[in-house]
């Protein structure tokens, strides 16, 4: 292949993988729009929080002498997705319910204060510094070409990749053929009517707000891992970058955040490649207007009818 | 019951209150200084170099018996390296009634919080801030006692230009007033001397994926790459780069010389060059000083900790010279005197900025140790 081929492809796979990880936490902002119609958003520091516990995990297993990297991975991500999940179903407990049958801006500041709350616990909690941890998988694969010009990809973009497809084809099947998930759906056309069919949608909603702090967890623990920085504020540019990949592939549709959020990745580093990284925010979010201008519904979404 | 938990409230609330009026009186006979730098946020760790600096030097005054008998009185702000939280904080110091200030930190904070001390007539000494558009607008109550970026740049390109010697050599930035401003200069002098600056570039701070960029720097062959910003993004890069096989040799400003960069990019912080100040703990004269930082369990080797020490010594030299606490007096003083200080004789032109400071340029390595690079 051509040099300027490899760099192309290269770029690609770079913006894969960001892509992917917006996609990953874009799925709990439109998991929730779908079901009750509004925006989350404390959830960019749900994924905060996951790549904290990632980080304590790991560090505690080393200091008890546990290094068998299998082990470490899954106690590490296990362990995450549990603790992202309570404070999930706590958010929504203690943030969401009570303000749920009032009016949208209400529930909307309410996220908001939970957002500030939970930055400035993590501040208090693990300090206000980056803390970093040491690589755990390195390495790659050479695809075509050799040296720094080579066509290369890492084990952890590779294992961000396969991580973020199997937890959409999770999703994908608990929505579509669990029973809680035809639950899920019903509660998104019309709560009112799946109350009456003896549905306790409560506990939909809490199971919601539960799988979707889980996914965060999961993306909290693979950037954890990949970047091995984290620090209390990580969740908000995390948090808009994924509200805005949800709002680009049409929130409230799950393959849309997917497909939402690979095209901003790609689309980001496509800029920081060919023109100037300075750019790339701008690029991502003309985008956004665009498809906004154009088809507010996003890529996938569908046409809303304002229920009365 | 209802009266009586009611009188109890009233007589603490009334108690509180009074406590306050206590207070306040008997701290009326210090003079407070006010501390403002990052307690929090991503740039904390030179916020605490600037805290143990100025700390340790109000302690020995007053420890020698104050300024003209009176005692120092630090108080800390914390506005967190951003120019928002910069412009409460100097609110808040000015409606303290506080007339003088070591800090800001961070060159985007203290541009727009200098403007308010200025008019408000209160005395600010930077001990960190490198920007030179800082003194360039005739203020007349901003010092500061660190060089300045045109200082700092030229050392960097001037190693880059006859040490390092690279062919082609990418320039890289955050984007914020001290990044961006030292990456111009050090273009300017490569550019001056010959060298092929192939990529000017800026990054957003915060970012935490460099991927893009360093496929971009492979493709351009670059063997050099200058960051100007701070750690937490350079960490980044260097450890992106490792992992992607590009092994440039990188060079950066005080803002990446401290541990933390160690801890987040591991080893592929070997060999990284820092244009710092001068080792000012290893400096014979300071051992003395040096001892005391060390009986606190306190670290003296950070770039900002003798330069915050040094703010607030002129600042007490200035009181006392001046005797005054005018901070016009002060300023004034400060203006036609010279100063012994741990940083060395400390002379302020017109502007307010130092007659002299050297930069050094140091090797940084794995451990977090740094040595000396010619």
């Amino acid at each position: 292949m051509s040099e300027s081929l490899l760099y192309f492809f290269q770029q690609v796979i770079n913006g894969l993988t960001v892509g992917s990880t917006y996609a990953l936490i874009a799925i709990g902002y439109t998991m929730v729009y779908g079901i009750i119609g509004m925006i989350n958003f404390a959830h960019g520091e749900i994924y905060m929080i996951g790549t904290y516990v990632t980080f304590i995990v790991v560090t505690a297993l080393a200091s008890m002498g546990i290094e068998f990297l299998p082990v470490v991975l899954v106690t590490a991500l296990a362990i995450s997705m549990l603790v992202a999940g309570s404070y999930g179903y706590a958010i929504e407990r203690v943030a969401y319910r009570p303000v749920r049958g009032s009016k949208r801006l209400i529930a909307l500041i309410s996220a908001i204060g939970m957002s500030i709350f939970l930055q400035n616990y993590m501040r208090l909690a693990q300090g206000p510094r980056d803390l970093a941890m040491p690589g755990l998988i390195s390495g790659g694969w050479d695809l075509s070409g050799e040296g720094p010009l080579a066509l290369s990809l890492s084990y952890m973009q590779a294992i961000i990749f396969i991580a973020t497809l199997v937890s959409m084809g999770a999703l994908t099947w608990f929505i579509s053929r669990s029973r809680t998930g035809r639950a899920c759906r019903a509660c998104a056309q019309d709560q009112g009517m799946t109350s009456l069919l003896g549905i306790n949608t409560n506990k939909v909603i809490a199971i919601t707000f539960v799988i979707g702090a889980m996914l965060a967890a999961v993306a909290g623990f693979l950037l954890g891992l990949y970047y091995g920085v984290v620090n209390p504020m990580i969740g908000f540019i995390a948090g808009l970058k994924a509200f805005t990949a949800a709002v680009l592939g049409g929130i409230g549709s799950i393959p849309g955040a997917m497909l939402g959020g690979l095209i901003l990745g790609v689309t980001e580093n496509m800029t920081a490649a060919y023109f100037s990284t300075e750019y790339k925010d701008v690029v991502a979010f003309t985008l956004l207007c665009l498809i906004l201008l154009f088809k507010p519904s996003g890529i996938l979404g569908k046409p809303e009818v304002e229920k009365i | 019951m209802k009266a009586a938990f009611k009188k109890t409230l009233l007589s603490a609330a009334t108690s509180i209150a009074l406590a306050g009026v206590a207070v306040h009186a008997v701290a009326a006979d210090t003079i407070k200084i006010a501390m403002a730098g990052p307690v929090s946020g991503p740039v904390a760790q030179y916020g605490d170099m600037q805290f143990i600096g100025a700390k340790m030097a109000i302690k020995r005054i007053n420890d020698a018996g104050g300024v003209d008998g009176r005692q120092l009185e630090g108080v800390v702000f914390d506005d967190a390296c951003e120019p928002k939280q910069a412009v409460a904080v100097a609110n808040r110091i000015v409606n303290e009634g506080i007339r003088f200030v070591v800090g800001h930190l961070c060159s985007g904070s203290t541009q727009p919080a200098s403007d308010i001390y200025e008019d408000e007539g209160v005395m600010m000494i930077t001990p960190a801030s490198t920007s030179p558009a800082i003194t360039e607008r005739g203020y007349e109550m901003i010092f500061r006692t660190i060089g300045l970026d045109n200082m700092q740049g030229p050392v960097a390109a001037d190693y880059i230009i006859h040490h390092a010697k690279p062919e082609r050599v990418a320039v890289i930035h955050d984007k914020q007033q001290y990044g961006e401003g030292i990456a111009t200069a050090v273009r300017q002098g490569l550019e001056e001397a010959g060298v092929d600056v192939v990529m000017f570039e800026g990054i957003t701070a915060g970012d935490k994926d460099f991927s893009g960029l360093i496929s971009k720097m492979a493709r351009e062959k670059v063997d050099f790459v200058y960051y100007g910003g701070y750690h937490p993004e350079l960490g980044l890069i260097l450890r992106q780069s490792r992992d992607a096989g590009f092994d440039a040799q990188f060079m950066g400003p005080e803002g990446v010389g401290n541990p933390d960069i160690t801890a987040i990019a591991g080893d592929a912080s070997e060999g990284l060059l820092v244009t710092l100040p001068p080792s000012f703990d290893e400096d014979p004269r300071n051992a003395d000083l040096v001892k005391a930082f060390k009986a606190n369990d306190e670290d003296p080797s950070g770039p900002f900790v003798m330069p915050a020490y040094a703010a607030v010594q002129v600042m007490a030299d200035g009181i006392e010279g001046a005797d005054s606490t005018d901070p016009y007096d002060v300023a004034e003083y400060l203006r036609s005197h010279t100063f012994d200080t741990p940083i060395g004789q400390v002379a302020f032109d017109e502007k307010g900025d130092l007659k002299s400071f050297r930069f050094v340029v140091y090797n940084w390595h794995k451990d977090g140790s740094k040595t000396p690079a010619n």
